[in-house]
């Protein structure tokens, strides 16, 4: 096994921040894997650039995954090639991993922490906090938690390379994604009504009818859900486009 | 000098949507804080981010999937608001800004299926994407076309912006109150909506009840 330095996983990991830098329809994001492993597999084959050109063309394969969680694929294919594991294994291990990463990361990510922490901020702004605030503790809180997510994830990989499947099966990922899918409702549920008595727009006291027709439009948020969003902005379109109308006439 | 400033504004806010290194600034709130602050108008950017993010929390870019550039198409919108202040009642420029900035999400989400294509050619053009010194630079060659594609939604869609609100928002005919109310509306409902991130009503109905009781209260409170 060659032994990879630590200014090698760092440069990794460093890298691992721009994996998604040449996103393109053919590869997705293979290009950028094969470009944040470039620093391991230039340790591993720098006597032989033969063989440092076949990896990197390998690794420049299609592949996919959610950005942040990548690094278990890009830790544990860096210690495999650190093996001189066989390239058929690593492929078949690149492609059993690349779906389950995706979701795995976009549940716990996009559809988790991300919202909890804008709808955390949005409530601070609803509540007539200062201008900074809302945009400060977003970024603050969001990024604590992406950064800790990419670090534990390229270690996880390095440290149990192919096995890392079975370790992700212990992990507690799925009580985090169902926790944070509570803590997104609580979330929802508790900046909805500052919102709604003008908070978004900057304007309290609202009018009886505008509270009303706000009270309305969450019931039919909730019911409807995401199937509402293209009627409400083709509406609200409408609703500008009478308005600039109106005074045209006048 | 602006004009600079929002450029690489821009540039940067186009990056950090996928490219590097996804901090977030790229987020409506953030980018129309940050834009509002260059200006001299934080109140404002903060605002319109506010209501920006809240019709783009639900939309998750999952996979492949092509959608709305919300950052960039904010940074935009914060130029064209902050100008048409001077010229429209405070809720109507609000709302108009805001319909621009919806509007041109879509323009900015054409132009990230665009660099995509074109990353492509750079890419895989002659075959050479192994060579690693090659990968390398034309790795970076895709995200330095990412930062100018930045650049140029932005500074293209606040000059489009500006221009188009400075000659429509004189026209508003409606209460600038009764603008207000529609943004509410419209806000609220889609606020709502994004209940489906968290699993649907039906299953968040617990936690989200809780949390409506407990922002209810603190709005009694406060």
């Amino acid at each position: 096994m060659t032994p990879l330095l630590g200014r090698v996983h760092a440069a990794m990991f460093a890298r691992s921040f721009a994996i998604q830098g040449s996103w393109n329809f053919r590869t997705l994001i293979g290009t950028g894997f094969a470009f944040v492993l470039l620093p391991a597999l230039r340790a591993i084959y720098r006597d032989s650039p033969d063989q440092l050109a076949a990896a990197v063309e390998r690794h420049s394969q299609i592949f996919n995954s959610h950005p942040y969680v990548a690094g278990i694929a890009v830790g544990a294919v860096a210690r495999l090639e650190a093996e001189h594991a066989d390239p058929d294994v690593i492929d078949r291990f690149k492609s059993a991993v690349r779906g389950s990463l995706g979701g795995l990361g976009d549940r716990l990510v996009w559809a988790g922490w991300r919202p909890v922490c804008a709808l955390l901020a949005l409530g601070l702004v609803f509540a007539g906090a200062p201008w900074w605030a809302g945009a400060a503790f977003f970024l603050a809180s969001y990024n604590v938690g992406h950064i800790a997510l990419r670090a534990w994830s390229f270690r996880l990989g390095l440290e149990h390379g192919r096995y890392v499947g079975e370790r992700l099966r212990r992990s507690h990922i799925a009580e985090a994604q169902r926790a944070l899918a509570g803590a997104g409702a609580f979330a929802l549920g508790l900046v909805l009504p500052m919102a709604m008595s003008g908070g978004l727009v900057g304007a309290r006291p609202m009018p009886a009818w505008v509270l009303a027709a706000g009270t309305a439009g969450v019931l039919l948020g909730l019911r409807f859900g995401n199937a509402l969003r293209t009627p409400v902005l083709f509406a609200l379109a409408g609703f500008a486009l009478l308005g600039l109308l109106i005074g045209a006439l006048r | 000098m602006n004009w600079i400033w929002i450029g690489l504004i821009g540039g940067f806010v186009g990056l950090d949507s996928t490219s590097f290194p996804q901090f977030m600034i790229s987020r409506p709130l953030v980018a129309g804080t940050l834009t509002g602050l260059l200006l001299g108008r934080p109140l404002e950017g903060m605002m319109l981010g506010a209501i920006l993010e809240v019709f783009d929390l639900a939309i998750l870019p999952i996979g492949a999937a092509r959608y709305p550039e919300s950052g960039t198409a904010t940074v935009a919108a914060t130029v064209a608001y902050t100008a048409t202040t001077a010229v429209a009642e405070g809720h109507a420029a609000l709302l108009l800004g805001v319909v621009f900035g919806l509007a041109w999400e879509r323009v900015a989400g054409a132009s990230v299926v665009l660099h995509r294509r074109i990353s492509e050619r750079i890419l895989f053009r002659g075959d050479v994407a192994s060579a690693a010194r090659h990968l390398e630079i034309r790795h970076l060659g895709a995200m330095a076309l990412d930062f100018v594609r930045g650049v140029t939604v932005c500074v293209g869609g606040a000059i489009v912006g500006t221009l188009l609100l400075g000659i429509l928002a004189p026209l508003w005919g409606v209460h600038p109150r009764v603008a207000a109310g529609a943004l509410l509306l419209a806000g609220s409902a889609t606020l709502a909506a994004s209940v489906t991130v968290f699993g649907g009503f039906r299953e968040a109905r617990r936690f989200f009840l809780l949390g409506a009781a407990c922002g209810s209260l603190l709005l009694l409170i406060a």
